[in-house]
């Protein structure tokens, strides 16, 4: 599965700047260091080594919620940033589209504030649909079972997540044939996979029917058989003989731990996972594997960030902070 | 042999001449423009290295000279620059003309790989400024092949018009 150079000239721009940017990804012991600092100003000097540095400034005042705030405006500045460089904005789109899909749920609840930048759907469209005029909801979300049976109007709004994450799914599956890649097709396949036993397993431990996903995640190409399965096994600990494949090793990993969240260890490692296999996508000179790698890279650097940082400030165990930092680009 | 087929071998000279700083050119133009576009993404964040990238982006430039080169060389030895009035065969046209077809070919190829090899370089001092030194190494291997395709074009075309051969060829 080694990505092809074939567009050299198209993609030589973008992945030129990302030459140079990625030169400014953290190491792992970057973010140890930032876990033993002892105070928060010390940590808001170091991070003026790093992406962030254009977006705070030592010795200013910051809570903890704009903190969380800044992390996902950097990713989303530099991602749009590449976005307008690249010859086609689909390996880009891949990691935005999750925004339109959280404005789209707060829209369908009626709500009118969008608080994250849009990325395919426009403020215009959102404004809408909140507004109950659904003619330009998109595709992926009227090819829902509940949308064509007419079923979603009144419906309880956590059953209305899932209605939008089998939407979600199915705008990725779309996007990732489009860029007629294969890591980037195997990538999202078993991003799929897993997206669906995590919020599988969630539902579980929140005690959501899990009937509800059968009929409200479906249709997702090529993935309800792994749903109607998952849905039919109450006990968890089956689950690995139907999920198969690498992503069920991992599962099976994941369940030999006692007496901890299985579903969020198999959250990181599975992330972990997926992560260093995208990152063969970082060798290619130019290419959208290389764009789709370092967004990756990019992506876990801020979940790092956040983590520690949000981490720190709401003094969580350092340890813990520790074992859950992510696989770093470098 | 009859003035037709002499006006043939003559002309496949000239086309043999065409073709070998054509694609040459082609090449240089296309490698170049590989180089660039990678370049130009690097100065956008870093413009303080545009010293650096300088010669990888030149390197592919070098091919469109060697067709040249080639070029010229066809046409000064078979009579079109110069004013010498040798006998051209059909057999020594059909040669001159594979001749420079074949160095256009060799150009043409290393000159988009030199300018892929030299992007990837660009990548890298891009990362690493201090491997500037190692990075034009790269992109240097595949001139290697550029050049000896020159010699063996400039070698070939001596030899093809050295007296006895043009008279072995007809």
């Amino acid at each position: 599965m080694i990505p092809k150079i074939n567009n050299f000239a198209k993609w030589g721009f973008v992945c030129g700047r990302i030459s140079v940017l990625e030169a400014t990804f953290l190491p792992k012991e970057f973010f140890l260091n930032l876990i033993n600092q002892e105070r928060i100003d010390d940590i808001i000097v170091i991070l003026q080594d790093t992406y962030l540095k254009d977006y705070i400034s030592p010795g200013a005042m910051w809570l903890s919620e704009e903190f969380g705030n800044i992390f996902d405006r950097c990713f989303n500045d530099i991602a749009f940033s590449l976005r307008s460089d690249c010859p086609s904005p689909l390996p880009v789109d891949l990691f935005l589209i999750q925004n339109d899909y959280l404005n789209l749920a707060s829209a369908i609840k009626d709500k009118t504030d969008f608080v994250f930048p849009p990325c395919l759907f426009s403020y215009d469209m959102l404004s809408a649909i909140a507004q109950k005029d659904y003619a330009d909801l998109p595709k992926t979300f009227k090819e829902s079972y509940a949308w064509q049976t007419g079923e979603i109007l009144g419906i309880n709004p956590a059953l209305l997540d899932i209605i939008v994450d089998g939407a979600y799914l199915r705008h990725l599956l779309l996007i990732s044939d489009e860029t007629k890649s294969e890591l980037i097709k195997k990538y999202i396949r078993l991003r799929i996979t897993s997206y669906i036993i995590i919020a599988m397993g969630r539902g579980m431990d929140k005690g959501i029917p899990m009937k509800h996903y059968q009929q409200y995640l479906s249709p997702i190409p090529g993935y309800d058989h792994l749903i109607d399965e998952l849905a039919v096994t109450p006990n968890i600990e089956n689950w690995r003989g139907i999920i198969g494949g690498e992503i069920g090793d991992i599962f099976f990993e994941c369940a030999e731990y006692e007496e901890v969240d299985h579903i969020s260890i198999f959250e990181f490692r599975v992330n972990n996972f997926l992560s260093n296999m995208a990152h063969i996508g970082a060798y290619q000179t130019a290419g959208p594997e290389r764009v789709f790698a370092f967004l990756l890279g990019l992506l876990n650097e801020m979940q790092n960030l956040k983590l520690v940082v949000m981490g720190r400030i709401n003094n969580i165990d350092r340890d813990f902070l520790k074992a859950r930092i992510r696989d770093c680009y470098v | 042999m009859s003035p037709e087929w002499i006006e043939i071998g003559r002309g496949l000279c000239y086309g043999g001449a065409g073709l070998a700083f054509g694609l040459a050119g082609a090449g240089s133009a296309w490698g170049i423009s590989i180089a660039v576009h990678q370049c130009a993404g690097v100065l956008r964040e870093k413009p303080e290295l545009f010293g650096r990238m300088l010669v990888m982006i030149a390197l592919p430039g070098t091919q469109g000279f060697y067709g040249f080169i080639a070029a010229i060389l066809i046409m000064t030895q078979t009579g079109l620059i110069g004013g010498s009035s040798i006998k051209i065969s059909l057999g020594t046209g059909l040669a001159m003309f594979f001749v420079g077809l074949g160095c256009g070919i060799a150009q043409l190829m290393s000159a988009i790989k030199q300018g892929e090899a030299s992007a990837a370089g660009i990548s890298l001092i891009a990362r690493r400024p201090e491997s500037a030194g190692r990075a034009i190494l790269f992109p240097a291997f595949v001139e290697t092949y550029a050049v000896v395709g020159l010699l063996a074009t400039v070698l070939f075309i001596i030899f093809l018009t050295q007296p006895v051969v043009l008279k072995f060829l007809g």
